[in-house]
């Protein structure tokens, strides 16, 4: 009986260790997903209005650009920004630190995204009829006003769902900047496997990103629900 | 004076042409029915009348006013196209209103964002938009929705659809109102709430340019009837030139086949 219960005896302290590392990591965690989002939710609008540019250079340059980002894994696209500058330049812009390391994850991570946002942005744009437009245009509005007031929240209410994939997806992605050693959630849950031979730890990143991404999925469903008053 | 005079009028679309020069004039109050088999660019000269597509030659005179003329240099500012746009209202094939806004929303919106521009806008605010609130009710209830005024456009039938589209586009006042095949996406049924309510604005005497597959709509409702065909006006006339006594060959085809369906 007072075996068992010691081979149950939890070690505090070292759940709190635990938890403290792993939370630190979540916070970079974190700070990797709002920061991609802040920077590739409006990049994408750039690139989308970019691609669907009436002057040629620019569209191919912009579709060359999401065919390249889309079409190679994110993993590569962080080795080479940060590997990249270094070796072929023979100048390592990103330093040796971990501000350079997290700067180029983080340019990465927004490039990478704003690829993939600014083709579903596209698609929302072009999947509103014409009739659209030119409803607003013989109703005497302007171009921006036809924007802003007629086009925009049926954009929205179109890309809330595929977003919120990219979202999703998004918060697993964030344990790839690892590979050029950006200490984030998972990173700091597998060291406990080295320094410590557990493996709880690394499940328990496991709750982390389920919490985060079960809440996200919460909100997302939330939002498509407040915008069910109208159908496009 | 003529409330429309269209002049010469030509379209192509690269190599087609789609418009071979059209030239027609309407009164004040006129009701004209646009007729002819499809593809013969009907929808074209619509088009062309209000601004969305801009023609290859010809002119467009409003109450003695040249809005288009395509041997002059156009001024292609917004605010220059807007203010003709506005002398015409469209009422299309299938709606198109505006999805995320209410019937009463739909009408009042485009009124809304022109009447911001006054310079008292901000000073009568309140006033100027229960003007415009009050006079969109007005139209709504004069095409029988004044029960639907916070629906949303899916919640209607097509019939309710297109009536709110009418009163979305007279919201603007505009001198001439253009339908195009307004009934074309709809059942019989309605189809004759619509044209019901077509029929009581020509008795209004507003000044309306109607394309339509409605024989017996055209012949009702409009005082003057173009039979178009390959981009050109092959007859115009009365409902009684056209239908009693046609002269082209080509619209006695018409006419009769139709009267033989
Ligand atoms: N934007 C465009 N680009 C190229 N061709 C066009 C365009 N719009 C219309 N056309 C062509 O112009 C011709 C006339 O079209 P239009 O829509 O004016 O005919 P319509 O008389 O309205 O026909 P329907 O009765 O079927 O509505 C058609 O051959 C059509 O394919
Ligand atoms: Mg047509």
């Amino acid at each position: 009986m007072i075996e068992l219960s010691l081979m149950f005896q939890i070690d505090w302290l070292e759940v709190k260790e635990v938890l403290f590392s792993l939370n630190e990591g979540f916070i970079k965690s974190l700070e990797i997903f709002v920061l991609t989002l802040l920077g590739a939710v409006p990049l994408g609008l750039v690139i989308a209005f970019g691609s669907m540019s009436g002057i040629g250079i620019v569209r191919w340059f912009n579709k060359f650009l999401v065919w390249v980002i889309r079409g190679t894994p994110l993993m590569l696209q962080l080795l080479i920004i940060y590997y990249g500058p270094g070796i072929i330049l023979g100048n390592n812009w990103w330093g040796s630190g971990a501000t350079g390391r997290f700067i180029a994850a983080m340019i990465a991570f927004i490039l990478n995204y704003a690829c993939y946002f600014s083709e579903i942005y596209r698609g929302g744009i072009e999947g509103i009829p014409k009739g659209q437009y030119e409803a607003g245009e013989v109703l005497g509005m302007t171009k921006s006003q036809i924007f802003f007031k007629v086009v925009l929240l049926q954009v929205i209410k179109r890309i809330i769902p595929p977003m919120g994939n990219e979202i999703i997806t998004l918060v697993k992605d964030t344990s790839l900047v690892r590979v050029i050693a950006v200490y984030e959630l998972m990173w700091n849950g597998q060291d406990f496997i080295k320094s410590e031979g557990i493996i709880w730890p690394m499940f328990f990143t496991g709750i982390y990103y389920l919490l985060f991404s079960g809440l996200l999925t919460l909100f997302l469903g939330w939002l498509e629900k407040k915008m069910d008053y109208f159908k496009v | 004076m003529a409330i429309l005079e269209v002049k010469n009028l030509k379209k192509n679309f690269g190599e087609l042409e789609v418009l071979k020069g059209i030239d027609f004039s309407i009164e004040k109050g006129d009701v004209m029915a646009v007729i002819g088999s499809s593809g013969n660019g009907k929808t074209t000269l619509l088009r062309c009348i209000n601004f969305l597509e801009t023609p290859d030659a010809g002119e467009i005179i409003v109450n003695g006013e040249t809005l288009f003329d395509a041997e002059k240099k156009q001024s292609t500012s917004e605010e220059n196209i807007r203010k003709k746009r506005l002398h015409f209202g469209l009422v299309f094939q299938n709606f198109n209103l505006f999805p995320q806004y209410t019937v009463l929303g739909n009408v009042m919106l485009a009124k809304e964002l022109l009447e911001k521009e006054r310079p008292d806008y901000r000073k009568n605010k309140k006033q100027i938009k229960a003007e415009i609130e009050a006079e969109a009710k007005k139209l709504l209830d004069d095409v029988g929705l004044s029960d639907k005024l916070d629906y949303y456009p899916h919640q209607l039938s097509g019939g309710q659809q297109q009536r709110v589209a009418i009163a979305r586009a007279l919201a603007l006042k505009p001198d001439i109102l253009c339908f195009d095949e307004p009934t074309s996406a709809l059942d019989p049924e309605l189809t004759a709430e619509v044209l019901k309510v077509i029929k009581s604005l020509a008795e209004s005497k507003m000044t309306m340019i109607v394309v339509t597959h409605e024989m017996s709509f055209a012949k009702d409702v409009a005082n003057k009837i173009i039979f178009m065909d390959e981009g050109k006006i092959l007859e115009e006339g009365t409902p009684e030139d056209i239908f009693e006594n046609p002269k082209n060959q080509r619209v006695k085809e018409f006419i009769g086949g139709i009267a033989t369906i």
